[in-house]
Order: structure tokens, then sequence, then C-alpha cells
């Protein structure tokens, strides 16, 4: 994909999302000029953005919501839900927009309908005046609407301009809209030549009528074009042109208006182009810029600049940046004497232009322009002359080269009161200085930072060697002194790249005031929410996987949770409930609660739903306490809603959270009490890039085991073992522990070894609120490891969350204890 | 080789506008507010500004306007707008800009515009 396109796609997204927070926020502060400023500015430069390509339909629905919020911002009109309402579905469409224009770089045509939809429901909540503004092009269509002829608004603004002065010189255009039949190829039709020959053509395009088939398909006897044309000739003589095709051509008589139309898209197409190859950016399909082009422009250029520099000399005002300004305008002349290459009118304009800033008046330069512009144009035009023949060279006095335009002398008159430059009240809003980085350029530096912690352990190994194997025991207590050098900055490097992965929590609670709106209206409930302490960081994987898993809680909360206004007054509380998501950061854990002041959860409920479910038995139930009753609803396949909504309900929410949340090592533990409300507190680790890993020895191969999972090492003697119906047990501090062993686990045939004292090695490890202890050969060190996940064909192997590389190069795999238990 | 500042707060505009100039041979720098165009020509002598309207911080006219307070040299300004009003060109004419290009700028119209304004000689 063309690199414009790349970036006015990620640009699109956050200028999106912004404009969807700063709606949200604008519901709390409805008069806040300065949010409803930036708002505006946000969607303008959005519309302007999509301008640069031929996104008509972006285009068309930004600048309808560009409109509107400039009404918003001059207090033409209030700001009302109905208002914000339209505006994020507005904004919604464009993000879908881009994922088209992402998947398939443009616009599918079936989204045009949608786009008129949108501009519509926007356009609107205008008030009726300014609604005819854009439809008054409509008002004189006897045959055609603007929506009938797309392509006139589509038209490159140059080309309008140009055509508009075909009409401003009184020539009547016609637009004609020529769709050759399918099958013309078969009765002597050439479409292509037919249009190229059209008498009086002033712009034709081409575009396909239908979607284009992948080429495999295309039937190239098939002619899938239509063309659009603009002609100064006239009817009898395009009626005459189109005689044998007439049926297929709908010419209508162009109204100037239609031109002046300023629907801001214009690309810069090729003439005859279609509409799908010109939807890149004009840089990337550039006209082929011929000679002819270039010198139209620059002609264009100069009439422009010289018609500027005379309007900005003739301005009235006095403002007391003046003296810059018309030094910004000597400049500009200078630069066109020498472009021209007329010496002696760069100096003319220098002396004007001092005498003008000793007097304060303009007079001189305007005077220069008057009696001198003209030559200076006719020298520019014909600028590709050899200099030398230029007429103006030879003229007068022969003075010193004019100095450059950039080192005009200092103003003389006084700067006035003009500001001085430096911190002011703009500089509070300042955005962060951030660095916006690829996610995979700091993958790949955590995995190199990965592969140097391992690499480093070699160093030890080394050292061990220098001492045993080869004798030399200085050499190894270098080697150690280095070891602790590079271990160090390794540490340090670990840690540094961790910080850069740390990211808030609000990048996943920006999305919630968005949820809980759309929501909690849904439901017809009032719910104010709370976000406290958004600022506190974790890693980026803890914060992305945390995502899915509150919004459930969230949904929950909202669905089950939290009651209608009507049920909250009976009830005494008050009508608008309140949700809470609080996160904060305790030791080395990041703790997340959701807490809403709603209905509660109802423990005979619960345990009433979960028996009927088979989940628990009769014992189970008298048994269990409130609280116990309460966690139930981690319990898979339990739904305690009397209807199930579309929302949540459907008794997949709480499990699906549970293992989310485990998976990533954390835990969730949720109280409750009937009728005050139900808080869920989720705590995560920091950060889940560096495992503490035991390594132990089976079989002559070694596996890691995360030490969140180890209890303790002890060693058993073999006669105190017991065997217990079928499984292994011992006795260990005063309860039974059932033992397993790892190669049984694991499909390994061997039996556990024992040491020269005849003792097992056992690895109590917890999994799943149990002890049990795993039968190993041998215990080795514990390590920090940076774990990667298996990838691949191995990503299937459920007794392994990952692998990691070790110092002496070899791969240790990490055992999942919750699965292989 | 002439130095041009594009000042604008939209990444994609920046690089459409900077990939045109670059294509004509001038040196390109970018400043993404009105603020920070104003540091930036402070510390060096730009030869051309490129300057949207609508920015945060400080819009184009603010910062045209402080430009030409300053008592530095004068480079010429162009001022980019996606509105063709021509109220808004007559302001760009107060606060100090040089010409008035609507958006979206053509590859050879800005081309020629820098050209002239920059003082090369013919293509």
């Amino acid at each position: 994909m063309n690199p414009l396109l790349v970036q006015f796609l990620s640009e699109s997204r956050d200028f999106s999302q912004d404009i969807g927070q700063k709606l949200l926020q604008m519901e709390d502060a409805p008069s806040d000029q300065g949010l409803i400023n930036e708002l505006f500015r946000l969607v303008h430069t959005l519309k302007g953005n999509s301008g640069l390509f031929t996104f008509p339909e972006m285009t068309r629905v930004l600048h309808a919501g560009e409109d509107l919020l400039g009404m918003v911002r001059d207090g033409r009109i209030a700001y009302s839900r109905e208002l914000a309402d339209r505006l994020l579905n507005a904004i919604d469409f464009v993000m879908e927009l881009c994922a088209d224009i992402e998947s398939t770089e443009r616009i599918d045509a079936s989204r045009a309908k949608d786009a008129a939809r949108m501009t519509e429901s926007l356009r609107g909540l205008m008030p009726a005046v300014e609604c005819e503004a854009p439809a008054s092009a409509r008002i004189n269509a006897a045959a055609a609407t603007a929506e009938e002829m797309p392509t006139l608004a589509e038209l490159p603004g140059a080309t309008r301009e140009e055509l508009l002065r075909h009409c401003r010189a009184g020539e009547a255009l016609n637009w004609i809209s020529y769709a050759p039949v399918h099958d013309c190829f078969f009765q002597g039709d050439d479409p292509f030549f037919c249009a190229r020959q059209t008498p009086g053509l002033l712009w034709g395009g081409a575009r396909p009528s239908e979607a284009l088939p992948s080429l495999a398909e295309l039937d190239t006897y098939r002619c899938v074009l239509e063309f659009h044309l603009v002609t100064s000739a006239s009817r009898e003589e395009l009626d005459e042109h189109f005689r044998y095709v007439t049926e297929q051509v709908r010419i209508v008589a162009v109204n100037p208006q239609w031109l002046e139309l300023t629907e801001s898209n214009h690309a810069d197409p090729h003439c005859i182009a279609g509409r799908s190859v010109i939807a890149n950016a004009p840089a990337q399909t550039a006209p082929s810029s011929g000679a002819g082009e270039a010198w139209r422009e620059r002609t264009a250029a100069i009439n422009a600049i010289f018609a500027a520099q005379q309007q900005i000399l003739m301005l009235d005002d006095h403002p007391d940046w003046r003296a810059g300004r018309i030094r910004a305008v000597g400049a500009v002349l200078v630069n066109l004497a020498r472009s021209a290459g007329d010496q002696v009118a760069a100096s003319e304009i220098q002396a004007a232009l001092t005498e003008c800033l000793s007097t304060g008046r303009n007079s001189l330069l305007l005077l220069w322009l008057e009696t001198s512009k003209a030559h200076l144009i006719a020298s520019l035009s014909g600028a590709s002359a050899p200099l030398s023949t230029n007429p103006a060279a030879t003229r007068s006095n022969g003075s010193e080269e004019a100095p450059p335009a950039s080192e005009v002398g200092p103003a003389q008159s006084t700067p006035g009161d003009g500001i001085k430059f430096g911190r002011r009240a703009e500089d509070s809003s300042a955005g962060p200085r951030n660095l916006k980085v690829d996610q995979a350029k700091i993958d790949r530096l955590m995995n190199l930072i990965g592969e140097l912690v391992v690499s480093k352990n070699a160093l030890p190994y080394l050292a061990q060697r220098a001492e045993t194997q080869f004798g030399v025991r200085e050499l190894s207590r270098e080697i150690k002194g280095e070891y602790s050098v590079i271990n160090r900055i390794a540490d340090e490097m670990q840690d540094a790249i961790m910080q850069v992965r740390m990211m808030t929590v609000s990048s996943i609670f920006q999305r919630f005031p968005r949820l809980v709106r759309d929501i909690s209206r849904k439901l017809g409930k009032e719910v104010q929410l709370v976000l406290e302490d958004e600022q506190t960081e974790a890693d980026k994987n803890i914060i992305e996987s945390l995502a899915d898993p509150l919004i459930h809680i969230v949904r929950n909360s909202l669905d089950h949770g939290l009651e209608t206004p009507e049920i909250r007054r009976a009830r005494g509380k008050p009508e608008t409930g309140t949700l809470t998501i609080r996160a904060a950061q305790q030791a080395d854990r990041v703790v997340i609660e959701i807490i809403d002041d709603g209905k509660g959860i109802d423990p005979a409920v619960i345990k009433q739903k979960a028996y009927e479910k088979g989940l628990i038995d009769e014992s189970t139930l008298e048994r269990i306490d409130d609280r116990e009753a309460i966690n139930l609803i981690f319990a898979a396949g339990l739904s305690t809603a009397a209807v199930i909504s579309d929302l949540s309900g459907r008794g997949v929410g709480m499990d699906v959270v549970r293992s989310a949340v485990e998976k990533i090592n954390g835990t969730v533990v949720i109280h409750s009490e009937l009728g005050m409300g139900t808080t869920i507190r989720i705590s995560l680790p920091l950060s889940m890039a560096v495992t503490q890993v035991m390594i132990v020895e089976s079989d002559g191969q070694l596996f890691g085991i995360p030490m969140d999972n180890v209890v303790e090492t002890v060693r058993v003697p073999k006669r105190e073992l017991r065997k217990i119906k079928q499984s292994l047990a011992a006795v260990l501090r005063g309860r039974i522990v059932p033992l397993k062993s790892l190669n049984t686990m694991l499909g390994i045939s061997a039996t556990p070894l024992a040491n020269s004292d005849d003792e097992l090695a056992v690895l109590l490890v917890q999994a799943g609120g149990e002890i049990l202890g795993l039968l190993v050969d041998g215990f080795r060190e514990t390590i920090g490891l940076i774990q990667k996940p298996l990838s691949g064909f191995l990503s299937g192997l459920s007794a392994y969350s990952g692998s990691a590389l070790m110092g002496d190069g070899s791969v240790l795999m990490i055992l999942n204890i919750r699965e292989i238990v | 080789m002439k130095r041009v500042l594009i000042v604008d707060d939209a990444a994609t505009v920046r690089m459409y506008h900077r990939g045109i100039l670059e294509s004509g041979g001038f040196a390109v720098e970018e400043a993404l507010n009105g603020i920070e165009a104003l540091e930036k020509a402070l510390e060096a002598n730009y030869d051309l500004l490129l300057v949207d309207i609508n920015m945060p911080r400080l819009d184009g006219f603010g910062f045209l306007k402080e430009m030409r307070r300053q008592e530095i040299p004068q480079p010429p300004a162009i001022m980019v707008s996606t509105e063709a009003a021509a109220r808004d060109e007559t302001a760009a004419y107060r606060a100090g800009a040089n010409c008035y290009l609507v958006k979206p700028v053509r590859p050879s119209q800005l081309l020629a515009h820098a050209r002239l304004m920059l003082g090369e000689a013919g293509r």
C-alpha cells in the first residue's frame, strides 16, 4: 500500500478515536468552548486529509459533520444527545470506511448510499436555511439532481474552476453520461473512440459501471465502462454525434451552480481514468505533468502571486506586524525578479521597500507594481529563454546583485507592542512529546534483550570450565567479574524495555464511556460511570488481555447488577446508578476493581441455580456459605438472569472472565452484598515478561516450572511412599499429599530416579488451590527468563506454556502445571 | 538547497506536501503547530513557509502574525486551506501570508508557487 495511504489510515484512526472521546466529554460539558473548538478542528483536519484522496463518501460525511460542529461552535445550534449520537454514528462509519480502504484500498460502491444517508442525518440537524445551501444546486435542476450527476461534484477542483470559467464566459456546457451496452463491441461500436471524439470536449472520465471481476474472470469482450463528459458543444451537435447510441446517452445542461458546489473533494485524476484507478493519492498517480501543464501552472502561479501581493499592499489595516508583512511581500517580489533573472527590478523593489518601511505607507511598492508588473510577468513567462537575452537585464544602473530575499534588512519601523515570543498560555495544552513506535520494533528489542539475558548466563559456565577444566583460576575470576558487569547492564536494559512496554490502563478504560452510555441507554438505565486512577500502568500484554474480561464484567454489571430507575427509586436509592472502575498498583501487581451499587447477588438464587444445573450436589448445597455461593458465578454454564438479553446472560460471561484472568497469572474475586452492590476485584501481575522458573530434571531432560506454582521442594525416602488406591501419596507436614510422576504425566516411560540415600525428589506444586507432589529426578537452579509462547505446530501442546532459550543454547520447555495436573 | 518549513497538524498532509517539495529539490522540515513552527523559525532562517490554518495550540493566522512581528528576515509564506472563501483568503493576507492555496494542492501547482516565491529561475 502506498505510504501516504498508510499514514492517512493510521492518522484517521487516531483522529476518529479522539473525536469519539471528545464527543463523550462534551456530554458532561456541552458549553466547553475549548472542547468544541478542538472537536471541530479534528473533524476539519480529518476531512482535509480525506480530500487528498478520492474518497468522496468519507469526505462528504465529514464535511457535513464539520458544518454541523461549526454551527455548534458558533452557537447557532445547541449541542444535544441526538447530535452526539449522529456524530458518533458518522465517526463509526468513517472507521468502517477506513477498514474498507485498509483491506481493498478503495471504498466499495455500496457505501455511497450509507454515506448519503449519514450526510442527510447530519444535515437534518441544521437549521432549514443552512440546509438549503448545499442543496441549492438541486433547485434549478429540472431533470437531474446532484445525486444523479455524481461526477460533477467529484471533478478535480482545478477542472471545476476551469469549467466555471467557461460558464462565466457565457458558454453553455453539457454534461453527458454515456453508458455503452455490455455487448456494444458486437454492434460495431467503439465507445472509447466515440467518447474521445465528442465535440467541444472539456473534460472526460471513465469508470467501471459495475464492480470489476478479477483479472482471470474478466471478459474482455464485455464493455463495463461508463463515460462522463463535459462539453461546450450544443445539444444539437451532441445529438448528432451520439445518434447511433441515443438510448445509452444522457445529456444534461450544466448549471454553473453545480460547479460551485464546494464539496471539497477533488483529487488529481488523469483525464480519462477509472475512478478505481485514481483511488490513490495524487502524489503517486500524479498526472503525467507534461510541459504544457507545468507551463499553465507556472503562468497561473505568476498571476496569482502578483495579485496577492497587490492585495496585501492594499490592505488598509495597521496591525503591529504590518512591517513584517510588508517585508515578506518585498521578499516575494525580489524573488520573483530573481526568478526572472532581473537584478534591476530586484534592486528597485528593494529601494521601494525601504521607503515603504520608513514612511509606513505602501504606495511606493504599489506604484512599482502598477508600472513594472506587466514587464516582469512577461519576462517570467518567457523565463525559459536564456537570461542574457532578457531585455530587463540591460535596463538602467547596473547595481550590485540584490541581497537574497532572506536578507532583506530588519524593520525600520518600531515593532510596536507585539508580544515577544516565549512560553505562554497555549503551551499548557501541549500534547505529550511521545514517540509512536511500531509494536513489532519493541517486540524485536524485547526478543534481543531476552537473548542477551540468556547468553550472558553462559559466562558462569565458561568461568567454571576455565577453572575446573583448564585450571586457570585467575581467568575464571576475571570472567566472573565481567559477568557481573554484563549482568547488571542486562538487568537494567530489561527493566528499561519493561518500562517502554508499560501502558496506562486508560487505553482500555477509555472504551468504557461509550460502552456504558450505549448499553445503559439500550437498557433504559441511568448510569454514571466513574473511572479512577486511569494512569496506573502495567505491561502492554497484561493491559491487552484485560480488555475482554473487563468488558464482560461491565456488561454484566449494567445488565444484571444495576436496576432501572423505577426500581431504584422504589428501593430508596438514587435513580442514577454508579459504576466505578478503579485501578491501583499494589506492590508488583495491578488491581482493577469494578464496583456497582446495584442489587447485588443473592447467594440463595445462585445456590439454587447451581444445584438445578447440576453444578453442585445436595450436600454442597447445604454446606457452602454465602461467599462460596457467590463465587459459583465463575462456574461454567451458570446464568441467573431471568431473561436472557442480547447483552449478557448467556452464562458464558464470568467463567470466561476467570479463565482469561488466570491465564495471565491473575486472580479474580467477587464480593457482593444483597441490595447494596457488587465489587469484582481483578489482580494481575504488573508484567509477564520475566517469569521466575524452577528447573527440574526428569529422565535426563530439563523442564521449567513457573515459581508461581512451586510450593516447596522436598526429598522423600522411598519407603515413606504410600499407595492409596491406585495412586501414590506421602505424608508431608502432617497432611496427605498425592504424588504423581512427571514422567507419567508427560508420557515418558522411565521411572523416577532416587538419589544415593534412596530418596525421591518431590516438587510440591499448587494448581487450582490443590497441592500436589511431582516426582522428578532432581532439582536445578531457579532462573528468571523471558518466556516465548509456542508457535506454529507446537502451539497445540497445552502441557507447555512456552519455551525459553538457555545460556548454553539449549531450549527449555516450560510446563503448564494447571493443564497437566 | 532552499529550505521549506511545513506547518500542519495533519501528518498525512505533511507527508503529501513533503513528497511534492522534495521532488522539486527542496529541503523540508516540519512543525506540527504554530508554536513549534515559531520555535523553529526563530532558530533557523527558512526560505519559505507552507502554513495550514487550523492547528492546535496556535493556528496558522496566529503563527504568521507572530512571525511577522519578529525582527528577523521575513520569508514568503504560502497558506493552505480547505476553504475557498474569499473571506478566508483576505484573513490570510492580513495575517501575513503571501499567497493562498486551496487544499488539496496539486503537485505541479505547489511546485510552481514554491519555485517562483523562492526566486528560482525558470524550470
